[in-house]
């Protein structure tokens, strides 16, 4: 989206909201739409896929005080939860929730950046142009899901004092001060894989490329794939959950699992959850 | 272009001969002659080196004892990330924050990149050479030093280091192998030794409808976290496993507990006695212990259960219930149930419902028996850290050597050990970091880390057959004057033994060898040469092995447990909980950044040390979270924040192990406190290990308050959100997923 596009179509991005059928999935994404599924029941809250993140996206460490500050880079985060009906104990334990950028379709941060630096590319993800940001940082007040995170320092002079900077991962940027940032779902695992399947005239197979974050998890409880392809695991999961990308208030039968964070908000995530099970009789 | 020198034709002629060179080396990395001189690229790969390229190597994690097997990510000569290795089967392909933080272990800013020795009070840089010189003059064959005089204290060790380590003590004379580790599995091997005749029994998790776990945090810290993570996971798909959880403070796996009972600490054997003596009600299980037994566990009724424990007395009946309801079952117990005088008895206690479950056989059966003592795993002791300090104390040693320990930082301040350590003439510590032990060394020596160096693991829980993990190096060593372990051992060996060692330059002329050995036992059709390169490519050795044969063991006289945890005192009202942090353990790698910076779990805690107290206590105490806390124990006092966490038995605190430096980098020193320093001298009877869960202490605020720094936001339930939402087990139909 441009400046000149925004201004063009005022009313249309000001008044109009998403809506069934504006979207068609076939005509939209004819390769690649990126999606995850998402098991709260085998997620322990480990911590495995943050630290994963940390290593492949070149997250700055920010130390205690900018911590305070609420200025952690952390692209994906564990939330912990307790129980609002918990008594004295929280006897049904806690809920953990990973919370990343959900790549929505119809993203509350892409209408307001005054330039544009952040959009949806051709394979359904939120990019974020990093020389294109001004670090307005009006996308990070509208994410409903908090999932922008904002350079306030300089961290290449900072976070990483030598030999530290020898680990960084060369496919991705190091952010300097000023830019908004937030989890790529991988993009640079993605195009590496996108590329090497496009010298060989076919797709991504499913499976054959995944997030630093799903690599890591030590139960398997994130699944992430192509879910234009039908026959992708990730696809089958949202089928079976009946978890719909462009419906807003699914209507899903009470044993399913399958649900989107926030999505009555209307932004279409590419992330569904899978709600935690307890054994109540326990 | 004349006045430069260069005329258009001359330019051209460069032109072509760079571009044809980089033609040619893209073909095949060729040099090209011209006249005289020697045209290079400037891009020159090394082998296996492809710009842009990642490659992976297999190799071991060595962060914990689990020796999962795992990939480095190396570009351009550099690793940049560990992943899992899927043909390891403790891994399964998957890796935890504690081991990807190896990385930062290797790029690590606080290195030790030289030799240290101890001069005029502090350490000061010094050659290879003269600090081999110090090793052989002080150690050598000249030095006069005998067996008994000297002691070698390592972390837990196996493969064929500790071979060599032991080579090295035998050519000495010496028996003094200290094997110690601070959160060492020694209580827990002793009681699975009386009951079921093996250290570690094998645990099936998928084969179970119902785990009660007794304090055991198998998805965080102990045998194998990621291993059993990935166990985790299919017990709880369909037909969906329950698990209970019963501990005194709220672990990572209690988190996840469908049930979570908080307890007494010490009194879990308790409980699972009054368990025992519901299920006996039942006729089928009444024949399935001894009768002394049976009369034993008849004291053990709802009521005295309820009144010793603090658990409500219904529950007991109803984990009974839901026991019968759920066969096959698995009982299992952990650090919180070991760490008592009567640690054993305990943990004796809790295995009995197995038995008398007849889950014995079923969901726990023996692990593979390795064919090779030799290399095996020597998991450490407490113990081993008492008779070295009271060698130490007593005179005894004239020189001990201290590699993958750190006892001064994990000792508590009762043994006195600094003090101990400084009466040891010679004192030489092997490390990637200068921490707390060795700056009280006289001889510092800088070795490889893990991905620099060469090596060989067994893991102590082995899930199938028996895997040795092979390491090797995942890139050049960064520092010119740093050594692998290994080629140091090779070298001490070879003091005394030049002859038997002479055909081993280094130690990876050994170790190939030793590896090589091992190929009968795989039944390896092709050369040697190919074992080698196979075995270093997929980075897992799989050995056939039988399965251990375990017995159920079970006496009325294994089963005495006392009514009360520990002696109490009125001045001490609360129970310590120095909980292990499942990405701090021991704190030997709290300098990683990465590692201070991931929230714990389940307060969202960073950079910090916390003390973790029932909002229920905090009130009748007017303690808000960030209050300042003084922690005394008769040992020691903590000053500590507050954090107000309702997963802790209202009369116990809770304070995490791992923080508290005072040296080994930028990263943890300062950060925190450290609880090792106040336990009380309190043992498990049986085995001689401090019981960590044995001291008591009071709490008292000091007026001070300071903000505590956790990720949580100002609220701790979702609001009324639909963020987690919680399905009950029996509507949800977890066999129609995919």
């Amino acid at each position: 989206m441009s400046i000149t596009n925004l201004l063009n179509n005022w009313s249309f991005y000001r008044n109009k909201r998403p809506y069934r059928g504006q979207y068609d999935l076939n005509r939209q994404y004819s390769e690649y739409k990126w999606a995850m599924a998402l098991d709260l029941d085998v997620c322990t809250g480990c911590n495995a896929c943050t630290t994963a993140c940390y290593a492949e996206n070149n997250l700055p460490v920010v130390g205690k005080k900018r911590f305070q500050h609420g200025q952690v880079m952390h692209w994906i985060r564990i939330e912990r939860y307790w129980d609002e009906k918990m008594g004295e104990f929280p006897e049904k334990g806690a809920s953990f929730l990973p919370m990343m950028c959900q790549q929505c379709e119809a993203a509350p941060c892409e209408t307001v950046c005054p330039v544009g630096a952040t959009s949806h590319t051709n394979d359904g993800l939120n990019s974020q142009n990093y020389h294109r940001c001004i670090g307005s940082r009006y996308c990070s007040a509208n994410c409903p899901y908090k999932v922008r995170y904002f350079n306030f320092w300089n961290y290449p002079s900072t976070a990483w004092p030598a030999p530290l900077p020898d680990q960084l991962n060369p496919d991705v940027t190091v952010r300097t001060k000023g830019v908004m940032e937030k989890c790529t779902f991988c993009v640079q695992r993605l195009n590496e894989a996108k590329s090497r399947a496009r010298t060989e005239y076919r797709l991504v197979r499913d499976g054959e490329v995944v997030p630093a974050c799903v690599q890591a998890c030590p139960t398997s409880a994130i699944t992430f794939g192509n879910i234009v392809d039908p026959k992708s695991k990730v696809a089958m999961m949202w089928k079976n959950q009946q978890v719909d990308l462009y419906k807003d208030m699914q209507e899903k039968d009470n044993t399913v699992r399958g649900y989107r964070i926030l999505e009555d908000l209307r932004p279409f995530p590419s992330v569904m959850y899978m709600e935690r099970v307890r054994d109540m009789e326990a | 272009m004349s006045e430069s020198g260069i005329n258009r034709r001359d330019f051209l002629k460069v032109l072509g001969l760079g571009g044809s060179s980089l033609a040619l080396t893209g073909c095949g990395n060729t040099d090209i002659r011209s006249g005289d001189e020697l045209i290079m690229p400037n891009v020159h790969p090394e082998d296996f080196v492809v710009p842009g390229l990642s490659v992976f190597y297999a190799s071991t994690c060595t962060q914990c004892g689990s020796a999962c097997g795992v990939m480095g990510r190396v570009r351009e000569g550099r690793v940049l990330k560990m992943e899992g290795n899927p043909e390891s089967k403790i891994s399964g392909g998957k890796i935890c924050g504690l081991g990807q933080a190896a990385v930062q272990v290797q790029y690590n800013p606080d290195r030790l990149t030289q030799p240290m020795m101890k001069v005029g009070g502090s350490l000061q840089p010094v050659g290879w050479d003269k600090a081999m010189a110090l090793l052989e003059e002080k150690t050598g064959p000249r030095s006069g030093i005998n067996g008994e005089e000297f002691a070698f204290m390592t972390g837990a060790m196996s493969g064929h280091l500790k071979v060599l380590v032991q080579n090295y003590l035998d050519s000495l004379g010496s028996k003094n192998h200290f094997v110690y580790e601070a959160l060492s599995p020694a209580v827990s091997f002793a009681a699975n030794k009386q009951v079921y005749g093996v250290d570690m029994p094998r645990l099936h998790f998928d084969k179970a409808k119902l785990i009660v776990s007794f304090g055991s945090d198998f998805l965080g810290t102990g045998a194998s976290p990621v291993h059993f993570a990935a166990e985790y996971a299919k017990f709880r798909k369909a037909p969906r496993g329950t698990l209970i959880q019963i501990e005194p403070k709220m672990t990572m796996t209690g988190a996840n507990a469908d049930r979570w009972i908080p307890i007494i600490p010490g009194t879990e054997g308790v409980f699972a006695l009054g368990v025992a003596n519901q299920l006996l009600k039942h006729e089928e299980f009444a024949q399935s212990v001894p009768s002394d037994i049976v009369s034993l566990v008849a004291k053990y009724d709802p009521e005295t259960v309820s009144s010793i424990t603090g658990v409500r007395s219904e529950l007991v009946g109803h984990l009974a219930a839901l026991l019968w309801e759920k066969s096959p079952s698995l009982v299992i117990s952990g650090a919180s149930v070991e760490g008592h005088t009567h640690g054993v008895q305990n943990a004796v206690a809790i295995q009995l419902l197995n038995k008398i479950l007849g889950n014995v056989g079923k969901t726990l059966d023996g692990q593979a028996q390795s064919p090779f003592p030799q290399i095996a795993p020597n998991a450490g002791s407490f113990a081993a850290l008492k008779s070295v300090n009271d060698g130490m104390g007593g005179g005894k040693f004239k020189a001990i050597f201290i590699y993958g320990a750190n006892p001064v930082f994990t000792a508590p301040s009762f043994m006195g050990l600094r003090d101990n350590l400084r009466k040891v003439p010679f004192k030489v510590a092997f490390v990637n970091a200068v921490d707390e032990t060795a700056e009280e060394c006289d001889l510092v020596l800088p070795i490889y880390t893990a991905v620099e160096d060469f090596g060989s693991h067994v893991a102590w829980y082995q899930p199938e057959g028996v895997e040795i993990t092979m390491q090797q190096p995942l890139m050049e060593k960064l520092y010119s004057d740093t050594r692998s372990m290994g080629d140091i051992m090779l070298d001490l060996v070879k003091q005394r033994r030049a002859d038997e060692y002479k055909a081993w330059p280094d130690f990876f002329t050994y170790l190939k060898t030793a590896v090589i050995n091992i190929k009968p036992a795989v039944k390896y059709a092709d050369t040697d040469e190919h074992f080698w390169y196979d075995t270093l490519s997929h980075g897992v050795i799989q050995v056939d092995a039988p399965q251990q044969q375990i017995g159920s063991n079970f006496s009325a006289a294994m089963l005495d447990l006392p009514v009360t945890a520990e002696a109490q005192d009125p001045k001490f009202p609360f129970y310590l909980v120095p909980s292990e942090r499942h990405y701090f353990r021991d704190g030997r790698h709290a300098n990683c950044g990465w590692l201070q910076e991931s929230p714990d779990p389940l307060t969202t805690i960073v950079w910090d040390s916390w003390a973790e107290i029932h909002p229920k206590t905090a009130e009748s105490m007017g303690i808000k979270e960030g209050d300042y806390l003084e922690v005394s124990s008769q040992n020691g006092t903590l000053k500590v924040k507050a954090y107000l966490f309702p997963g802790i038995h209202p009369d116990a605190i809770s304070i995490p192990l791992g923080q508290g430096h005072e040296s080994l980098g930028r990263f943890a020193k300062g950060v925190g406190v450290n609880p090792f320093k106040i336990l009380n001298p309190v043992f498990e009877k049986s085995t001689g290990e401090l019981a960590m869960y044995g001291t008591r202490v009071s709490v008292k605020k000091t007026g001070e308050s300071e903000i505590v720094v956790k990720d949580e936001g100002p609220v701790s339930t979702q609001m009324g959100r639909k963020l987690v939402v919680t399905l009950p087990a029996d509507v949800a139909q977890l066999s129609k997923e995919i």
